[in-house]
């Protein structure tokens, strides 16, 4: 069995011999190398975190967004050629909004997420369209409870209690499973996402980078807000703290 | 195998090879076997069942939302085995079809039309070299008024059959040498007993004996014709009943 798939990965309108299509997978790969992507679905709330690589001493800060909001009350975290994740963006945002028309509600999040998911299907059908290089995770607070779903660049889409994506997904994932999400607020998810940021960040590939950090909640009522920058801090220097208890390495 | 005298593109895109075969489409049922799982469909006398494995890879994935087996209309159901978006796919197409039969016909429309439409669409991917098919395959169950339990079997080459049993999956071709010596026995199934046929049959290929937490099952009957999910407890009392019975 190849995995290189020379001669079967041209298109995303062809499968190899062994049943598979390349292209997705190629598209995934485009996901791995960003940076990481971590949300936890708590008790009464999300908490997104994204690991932002700052390649730039010019670049301004807080200009490369990496959190979306659709609607008022859905955040999104994308991972991957953000390029191609703005489109998703622009598409949810007008599901979103055709919903509200219809409906007269603000559309629930497996909603939202199956309409993108059909979208990201779509484009690895055919012969002249490329898949999406991009994973996106949804998540919202919603009268039955938080929800945090991740949909990939096959269009495959699952619910979760927490996940990530990115460069370093799998020691986030890590830590993700030794921790009891359901049980945590937002207040201490806040907390923990930056931890687990700080620590899965690899200093000596990547210099520099700045957290983003966002909720949905309880606390900011059901809207999907960036988490305000007392907050912020707080949880970075809980972060920081943590790190140099772990090891003896300085933080610059 | 030889490759006669073609250009070299008979495997890469949708086009005949010299032997009379489609090798996109051949792949295309390779690739049903990729999510390393296997369904099975069983009709008994009054009843039909679909079974399937629940895989959750990820200690982080929600459960709740890991399913393959998708309710079409009131009365249809169907388990899906394969690639996951194209399966999504697939169940979205069958409803939407199901949705505009009832609106031109003002009745549920039945499970073999609604088997054979599916087969029509995916039989128009296998035709144009610019979009694949795809990689998935459905098993269809329904309690049909005139015809009574009835499962049909969909693949990615537009093929669509009634069975009495069938699966699909990694293991399709074991469960189908073991549910034809059951059924040679010509076995008159009722509503229990069917889903245990089921349940057994995805043991016996599988080589493991089942948690409710593992399996999903799907069923249709003549006492309850409309399509349901069994629950957890459900489940667990018949894997207990099979479970006694060995």
């Amino acid at each position: 069995m190849t995995s290189i798939g020379t001669g079967y990965d041209l298109t995303a309108a062809q499968f190899s011999p062994d049943g598979r299509v390349f292209q997705i997978e190629y598209a995934a790969k485009a996901v791995e190398n960003s940076g990481t992507v971590v949300a936890i679905r708590g008790k009464d709330g999300v908490v997104f975190g994204v690991e932002k690589l700052v390649t730039s001493k010019l670049h301004e800060s807080s200009s490369n967004q990496r959190i979306f909001t659709v609607d008022k009350h859905i955040g999104v975290a994308v991972a991957g050629m953000i390029a191609d994740s703005r489109q998703l963006i622009t598409h949810a945002r007008e599901e979103a909004s055709n919903y509200l028309f219809t409906y007269d509600q603000p559309i629930p999040l497996k909603q939202l997420v199956d309409r993108v998911s059909s979208l990201l299907h779509h484009y690895t059908l055919h012969h002249h369209l490329r898949p999406f290089g991009c994973s996106v995770i949804f998540g919202s607070h919603e009268p039955e409870g938080p929800k945090l779903f991740m949909a990939e660049p096959s269009g495959v889409s699952w619910g979760y209690h927490a996940c990530a994506i990115g460069k370093a997904k799998q020691a986030a994932k890590t830590e993700l499973e030794k921790m009891k999400t359901e049980d945590m607020t937002c207040d201490e998810l806040v907390k923990e996402v930056a931890k687990i940021i700080y620590t899965v960040h690899d200093e000596v590939k990547d210099k520099s980078f700045e957290l983003e950090l966002s909720w949905v909640g309880e606390v900011t009522n059901g809207q999907h807000k960036l988490v305000p920058d007392e907050i912020k801090e707080e949880a970075e220097k809980y972060a920081k703290e943590s790190l140099r208890e772990s090891d003896s390495e300085d933080e610059d | 195998m030889s490759r006669g005298s073609s250009a070299g593109f008979d495997r890469h895109i949708q086009i005949f090879s010299p032997e009379g075969r489609l090798y996109q489409v051949e792949y295309a049922f390779k690739a049903i076997n990729q999510g390393g799982t296997t369904s099975i469909g069983v009709r008994g006398v009054d009843t039909a069942v679909v079974i399937t494995q629940k895989k959750v890879p990820d200690k982080l994935l929600d459960p709740a939302s890991v399913t393959h087996i998708f309710k079409i209309t009131e009365g249809t159901g169907c388990v899906m085995t394969g690639m996951v978006a194209d399966s999504r796919a697939k169940v979205k197409r069958a409803r939407l079809e199901a949705a505009r039969f009832q609106q031109d016909y003002n009745y549920e429309i039945p499970v073999d039309m609604l088997s054979k439409r599916m087969a029509d669409l995916a039989q128009v991917k296998t035709q144009k070299a610019w979009v694949r098919p795809l990689g998935c395959g459905m098993i269809l169950i329904a309690y049909d008024g005139e015809k009574g339990p009835q499962v049909y079997k969909n693949d990615p080459a537009g093929y669509y059959c009634g069975y009495k049993a069938t699966s699909l999956g990694v293991k399709q071709i074991e469960a189908n040498n073991y549910l034809e010596k059951k059924i040679r026995k010509k076995p008159s199934w009722n509503h229990t007993e069917t889903i245990e046929v089921a349940i057994t049959a995805l043991q016996h290929v599988l080589a493991v004996d089942f948690k409710s937490s593992e399996i999903e099952i799907g069923v249709v009957s003549k006492d309850n014709p409309k399509f349901r999910v069994l629950t957890e407890e459900e489940v667990d009392e018949r894997l207990t009943a099979v479970a006694e019975r060995d």
